[in-house]
């Protein structure tokens, strides 16, 4: 097959791919800015007049700002949390070569591979037992737990690529070992930690179950309350669906459209590096 | 400044000795290359002086002061590695001045310490570029110049100039060569380059498998190798080494050999003993025209040297040998030439591959 036409016909199958991906997030966008009546309407209105009624009405309605607060609030702190805990493992990990190691690393990730739901139960209770069943500290320190696994592993990458003569250096110029970490070690793996950062902020914006089951009132966040809230009054109300759902989505775009340099980076796990 | 003794020295992995009772003190204010092959221990005895290693027994002082459990950060020492460790995203001037931070010092007085080594190492024009456009040389002369600014009584140098460019190599060499001579501080230096070792070191230490085997002045080192390694390792190429049977009779100790033109007579041997004798090559005179002393033998190879001058391998009797000639000599392959081996430059070792101290003359 002559080469112009293969590369022709492969962009054409991935746009159609990428259209077909696509499609509902078209469809709930513009449904944002329809009325309910159109929204509804067979066949489909491709043109319409857009309104805001439907953000207007949003953010009229009680608690919406709380449930966005909420989902910034415990999304960041825990994501945070979980970097400073994973970056200090992440270089012992890295420096003080255990002969366990690669199974510590391995039961770390396996956390990750348990279902939700095997976990959900024993959670559930464990935080009644505690009395931290919907509160913040709860919430974060749950969500923090959660990201830590795959933090270490991104993390841990990028530390083993920024060689250990720096420490050394660091080490024997008089530096501490928290000088080392962070003067050191810390500004040459931001990559890893925006990476980390970012991956482990989408999982923890996007989560449902666990604060549907182990959240309440107080910090329900915005996957919840579009579940809930969606259903509440005897059918779909889908202008606030449509209208919560592109509100919820613009975080992680714009996120993603300003870190996705380092989205690539993070994904490789820092391996590009070289020696020094 | 301090001294730098260490006593009974070794570090073992698992079944390995890398370093094996090593005793050795670097003198104070002197520069002392460890000199030795791949493998021979000379980074890890360099390792554990600096703190980096754990020692497996021995003692390390600095001085009077015991330094060998001490941490690294607290033995106010320097270490520049063989890649060049520079940190990335921030300018030259940073990479020298990061380690003053930490340090109790004025503006002023960081900043001057900063620009005096820049000017020690010529690196006034790279101060405020960006680290990662520089190349290779001029990253380890700012690895160099971040150790050297923080005035630490001792500096260590693990091969600095392995990873450095062919033409960045001997402008970092000759800068080196400057700085130790300004700095009067203690300096060990390990490299596997003899040429940078004879260039740098006010004395050499010799490590062959954990050991150091020989220390003295480059000349004398070069000149009186204690055994067969030193001699062998160093020169380029090394010493040329026969295998002799040295037997006694009446006349005294002799040996039957066709290197030389009458046999070799040598005194304080004991009898009837095989010995090793070492000629380097620059040393073995060869000539086109016969003398009295001269032996005459055949060139079985020729190539070229550095410094212009032609390698050639004689062949006389059944031995074969190198020597260094003159281009000018115009020697071909197969030619007869004469060759005379000095008896004040030969060498005598023992079968156990010691220097003997034994007097030489011709019969």
């Amino acid at each position: 097959m002559h080469k112009g036409f293969k590369t022709t016909l492969y962009h054409i199958i991935l746009w159609i791919v990428a259209l077909i991906f696509f499609a509902p997030v078209f469809w709930i966008i513009l449904s944002a800015f329809k009325t309910k009546d159109q929204i509804l309407s067979i066949p489909p209105k491709w043109f319409f007049t857009p309104t805001l009624a439907n953000f207007v009405d949003l953010f009229t309605r009680p608690n919406v700002g709380t449930y966005i607060r909420n989902s910034l609030l415990i999304s960041a702190i825990a994501v945070l949390i979980a970097l400073v805990v994973s970056f200090l493992a992440a270089y012992a990990f890295s420096r003080f070569k255990l002969k366990s190691t690669s199974l510590i690393m391995f039961f770390l990730l396996s956390i990750r591979m348990v279902p939700a739901a095997a976990s959900v139960i024993p959670v559930f209770l464990m935080y009644v037992a505690l009395g931290w069943k919907d509160t913040y500290p709860g919430m974060t320190l749950f969500y923090a737990m959660f990201s830590i696994p795959f933090s270490v592993w991104i993390l841990k990458g990028f530390v083993d690529g920024v060689s250990e003569r720096f420490d050394e250096t660091g080490l024997v110029n008089g530096g501490s070992r928290l000088h080392v970490l962070f003067d050191v070690v810390l500004p040459q793996v931001r990559p890893g930690l925006v990476a980390a950062f970012i991956f482990n902020m989408v999982f923890v914006w996007n989560e449902y179950m666990f604060n549907y089951i182990i959240g309440g009132k107080t910090t329900t966040t915005v996957p919840v309350a579009l579940v809930t809230w969606m259903l509440n009054q005897g059918g779909v109300d889908w202008t606030f669906m449509a209208s919560l759902t592109v509100v919820f989505m613009i975080p992680p775009i714009l996120a993603v459209y300003f870190f996705q340099k380092y989205l690539l980076i993070g994904m490789t796990f820092g391996t590009v590096r070289g020696e020094i | 400044m301090s001294d730098i003794r260490i006593e009974k020295l070794r570090k073992e992995y698992g079944q390995t000795v890398a370093v094996n009772d090593v005793t050795i003190t670097f003198p104070s204010g002197s520069v002392t290359c460890l000199l030795g092959p791949s493998g021979c221990g000379k980074t890890t005895l360099l390792r554990m002086i600096a703190g980096l290693e754990d020692v497996t027994s021995g003692e390390i002082y600095f001085g009077d002061q015991k330094v060998t459990d001490l941490a690294p950060s607290k033995r106010n020492i320097g270490m520049v590695f063989q890649y060049p460790v520079v940190y990335r995203g921030i300018t030259v001037y940073e990479n020298i001045e990061l380690p003053l931070l930490q340090e109790k010092l004025s503006d002023q007085e960081r900043r001057k310490r900063v620009m005096d080594v820049v000017e020690t190492l010529g690196l006034q024009s790279s101060i405020n570029k960006d680290i990662t456009k520089l190349d290779n040389g001029t990253r380890q002369k700012v690895a160099v110049a971040r150790t050297v600014a923080r005035q630490p009584q001792i500096i260590l140098f693990d091969e600095p100039i392995t990873n450095v460019d062919v033409a960045s190599k001997d402008q970092l060499k000759q800068a080196l060569k400057d700085l130790t001579r300004m700095l009067k501080q203690t300096i060990v230096y390990v490299t596997h380059d003899q040429t940078e070792a004879m260039t740098l070191a006010d004395q050499i230490a010799l490590m062959k498998d954990g050991v150091v085997v020989q220390r003295d002045a480059p000349r004398s080192l070069y000149n009186q190798p204690n055994d067969v390694f030193g001699g062998w390792f160093l020169g380029n190429p090394g010493m040329n080494f026969f295998d002799l049977s040295a037997k006694t009779n009446g006349h005294g100790t002799e040996i039957q050999t066709g290197l030389f033109s009458r046999p070799l007579m040598i005194e304080g041997l004991e009898k009837d003993s095989n010995i090793k004798l070492g000629i380097r090559p620059e040393q073995v005179k060869v000539s086109g025209k016969k003398n009295d002393r001269m032996v005459q033998g055949t060139i079985l190879r020729k190539s070229i040297v550095v410094g212009g001058q032609y390698l050639v391998t004689i062949k006389s009797c059944d031995q074969t040998f190198k020597a260094k000639v003159e281009p000018e000599t115009g020697y071909a392959l197969k030619d007869e030439v004469w060759f005379e081996i000095p008896l004040k430059d030969i060498i005598i070792f023992g079968p156990d591959g010691h220097r003997l101290d034994v007097k030489t003359s011709l019969a």
